[in-house]
């Protein structure tokens, strides 16, 4: 026993005195929970601290003593070129051309400025379209609309976000108009609700979805590259034959390379749990007894799979780039980061494949953060047979020893 | 001159025999644009979503017009909201809309996280013209949309091939040194150069041009699959992608060169510049439009070259507009790093010679 707890510090100890192992390990799966986290938690509300480039050139003249209505547009981008609140930045950081400019030579510029990205969106309010709204407003059996253009960059998302914030603007102009020349009831207003699917308990929040995917991600990533790492590099530096001629045999060292193996995990587990609980407000237990099961299974099933690579690779580097080269589409195609849809058949039976697939999928079903769209028995299945196969290969084919 | 053709033969030979660099130059790039082609194509936009519909109230009709006029979108009905919200769920729709002939409920997957404002959007919009259709009104004010620039409406998978592009310049780059270089230099295959009348400089440039050939290489076959499988639509100037993929490739040696530099021992080197370009591209606006970042995050992509890179290279492909003078600036830049670092590269392999 005393040589299989020594074998496990020592597998400890060397994968935390490297710092290429750490930034892989631990750092990389914080940095990952971090920056999609960030970004998605907060998809639809980011514009709430930006601040778009927006041009308004306003070439409507309505003649006097008739309405004008586009003098309420300019009126509502004013308010939106305001600061938003003490010491912050508007929404709109608004240009308009000065008193008495070339406004066509104005516009001209302000396109160029757009087509480079220096603006995000140029709006024009055409001529004459107060009087156009007028008509239409007075005759609604002609259809007639009154045209705002909007002018956008190609390929630029702040320029998709500007059009989804100036859509929200002129429907509720366009309403305001409406309701002022009485053709609209705001007390008949449809009323708008919002419902989330795809998880089993209320409050869901991205992170929550996320979070068991990170720990999944993280599980992948050290049993696919620790173990063809250590065991290869080990036979090669002829570090394993010196363990063979001690009274350590086989054996014993895979039981205390497995046990380092989940130290290594369950101190991985704890940062990223942690720093999504407290940095992320997650809420999703993971230590009731089925996600445990779902854990436990993923630490043996990746374990398996580092076994198979190390088994099937004739030299380190071998190992390595077999690794490499599995890691991304087993990651993406798992579903780890977002819910995989419709696929073509080639990657559809890669994903179906993926013990990562089944494991993402029960450990989340079985936190209530995900629908669970495989079969329970599946999500159990397919990674027993993973590790069954790993074992039977790595049994047959994996070298202890350079000369074996 | 013939030190100089031996050596690029060599070069050559060597990456074509090294089936590692050999997948992650010509094999990844398509990879990452087959899954994400597969997964992601089309996203954010009308054209190809499957909408699922419950009207169980009046004027049921009306909504349907309305969706009707909404180009691209396929819409499938349903009896009952739970059958809607299992297809939600399991991905077999998009997302959903549910009318009792009061309420308007949109239904959204919450687990598609970067998929659902851009459905949120478009149930905004139907519900907009239903209110108003209910009240036998058509909206006063429409808006006439024209996109500036570049090819014409790039969707996501137009805007992210350049990106993966640039990516894989990048790669090779950092690579060709922080790798290439530093392992001949931890076998000490470089002291075999001091017997030799070969200059470092000879070295140097064998690696760049055959670097450049096979950069070319990759990337061109990245584009074409991308045109043709996904249909991806690409308006590239050549002259532009040449100057843009010969820039970042040496401009990303210089930075092979600093990392080789900076790390004290050459194997080093390559978890370096791994680490260094699995961050790149996350936070360069690759995958994730940078302008969706928190502050600190656009403000550290604004310090990573591979930031613009991608640009130049979207620029290049017809995807965004650029100015011209920022677009020479940022290969200037990227080539002047190349120029002044790669002189560096020849003494530090000479270094090598005298370990």
């Amino acid at each position: 026993m005393r040589s299989i707890l020594s074998v496990a510090r020592a597998q400890l100890a060397t994968a935390l005195r490297e710092r290429i192992t750490l930034f892989w390990f631990l750092a990389f799966p914080l940095f990952l929970l971090t920056l999609l986290a960030l970004i998605f938690s907060n998809v639809g509300t980011e514009v709430d601290e930006m601040t778009f480039d927006v041009t308004l050139v306003n070439l409507d003249r309505p003649v006097a003593g008739t309405a004008d209505f586009s003098a309420g547009i300019v009126e509502v981008f004013r308010r939106l070129g305001e600061p938003r609140g003490e010491g912050q930045d508007p929404l709109f950081a608004l240009h308009v051309p000065e008193q008495g400019a070339d406004v066509p030579a104005y516009v001209e510029s302000e396109l160029a400025a757009l087509r480079v990205g220096n603006r995000a969106a140029v709006v024009l309010i055409p001529e004459g379209f107060s009087a156009s709204v007028a008509r239409a407003a007075l005759a609604p059996e002609e259809n007639a609309t009154s045209k705002l253009v909007v002018h956008t960059s190609a390929g630029r998302t702040s320029s998709d976000l500007v059009v989804s914030i100036l859509d929200q603007v002129f429907v509720s102009v366009d309403r305001e108009i409406l309701t002022k020349l009485g053709l609209f009831d705001s007390s008949r207003a449809l009323v708008l609700e919002e419902r989330g699917v795809g998880s089993q308990g209320g409050g869901f929040r991205y992170v929550d979805f996320l979070l068991p995917g990170i720990v999944i991600m993280g599980f992948f990533t050290a049993g696919l590259f620790s173990v063809p790492g250590t065991i290869l590099f080990g036979r090669e530096q002829r570090i394993l034959r010196a363990y063979w001629v001690t009274p350590l045999n086989v054996p014993r060292y895979f039981a205390g390379f497995a046990l380092g193996h989940l130290g290594l995990c369950v101190l991985q587990f704890a940062c990223v749990v942690l720093l999504g609980r407290f940095a992320f407000g997650a809420r999703v237990d993971l230590l009731r007894p089925l996600p445990l099961l779902y854990l436990i299974l993923a630490v043996v099933t990746f374990l398996a799979l580092g076994f198979l690579v190390a088994a099937l690779a004739r030299t380190a580097n071998a190992g390595m780039a077999i690794a490499n080269i599995a890691n991304m589409p087993m990651m993406f195609l798992g579903g780890l980061f977002f819910p995989i849809g419709e696929l073509p058949v080639a990657l559809r039976a890669v994903m179906l494949a993926n013990p990562v697939t089944y494991l993402a999928d029960g450990l989340r079903a079985s936190t209530g953060t995900g629908a669970g769209v495989l079969p329970t028995a599946a999500t159990i299945a397919v990674p027993v047979a993973w590790i069954a196969l790993c074992i039977v290969v790595a049994v047959f084919r994996l070298r202890w020893d350079v000369e074996r | 001159m013939t030190a100089l053709r031996a050596l690029l033969a060599a070069e050559l030979r060597i990456l074509a025999r090294d089936k590692t660099s050999l997948t992650f130059t010509f094999f990844f790039p398509l990879l990452f644009i087959l899954i994400f082609g597969a997964m992601m194509g089309g996203m954010g936009s009308a054209e190809g979503s499957r909408l699922g519909l419950v009207v169980q109230g009046g004027g049921g009709e009306r909504l349907r017009d309305v969706i009707a006029e909404v180009r691209g979108l396929r819409t499938t009905e349903y009896t009952t909201s739970p059958a809607l919200e299992a297809d939600v769920a399991a991905g077999d729709v998009d997302f959903g809309l549910m009318w009792d002939g009061t309420i308007l409920t949109t239904v959204v997957d919450v687990r598609r996280a970067q998929e659902n404002s851009a459905y949120k959007e478009l149930a905004r919009g139907i519900a907009s013209r239903f209110e108003l259709a209910v009240q036998g009104r058509e909206p006063l004010v429409a808006v006439e949309q024209v996109v500036e620039g570049g090819g014409g409406n790039a969707d996501w998978l137009t805007r992210v091939v350049p990106g993966i592009v640039a990516f894989s310049v990048l790669s090779a780059g950092l690579f060709a040194v922080a790798g290439h270089i530093t392992s001949m230099k931890r076998r000490r295959l470089l002291d075999r150069f001091i017997v030799t009348p070969m200059r470092p400089a000879s070295l140097v440039a064998a690696v760049v041009a055959s670097r450049l050939v096979v950069v070319f290489a990759s990337t061109l076959i990245t584009l074409w699959v991308a045109i043709l499988v996904f249909r991806v639509e690409l308006h590239v100037d050549w002259l532009r992608y040449v100057v843009s993929v010969a820039a970042a490739t040496i401009g990303s040696m210089g930075m092979g060169t600093l990392i080789a530099l900076v790390v004290r021992q050459p194997s080093s080197a390559a978890n370096l510049a791994n680490v260094l370009s699995m961050v790149m591209m996350f936070v360069s606006g690759i995958y994730f439009p940078v302008e969706i970042m928190p502050g600190f995050l656009r403000a550290i992509s604004a310090a990573t070259p591979l930031q613009y890179m991608a640009d130049a290279m979207r620029y290049a492909t017809g995807v965004v507009d650029m100015s011209p003078a920022r677009f020479w600036a940022i290969n200037a830049a990227l080539l002047g790093l190349g120029v002044v670092l790669l002189p560096v590269l020849s003494r530090y392999l000479v270094r090598a010679e005298r370990r």
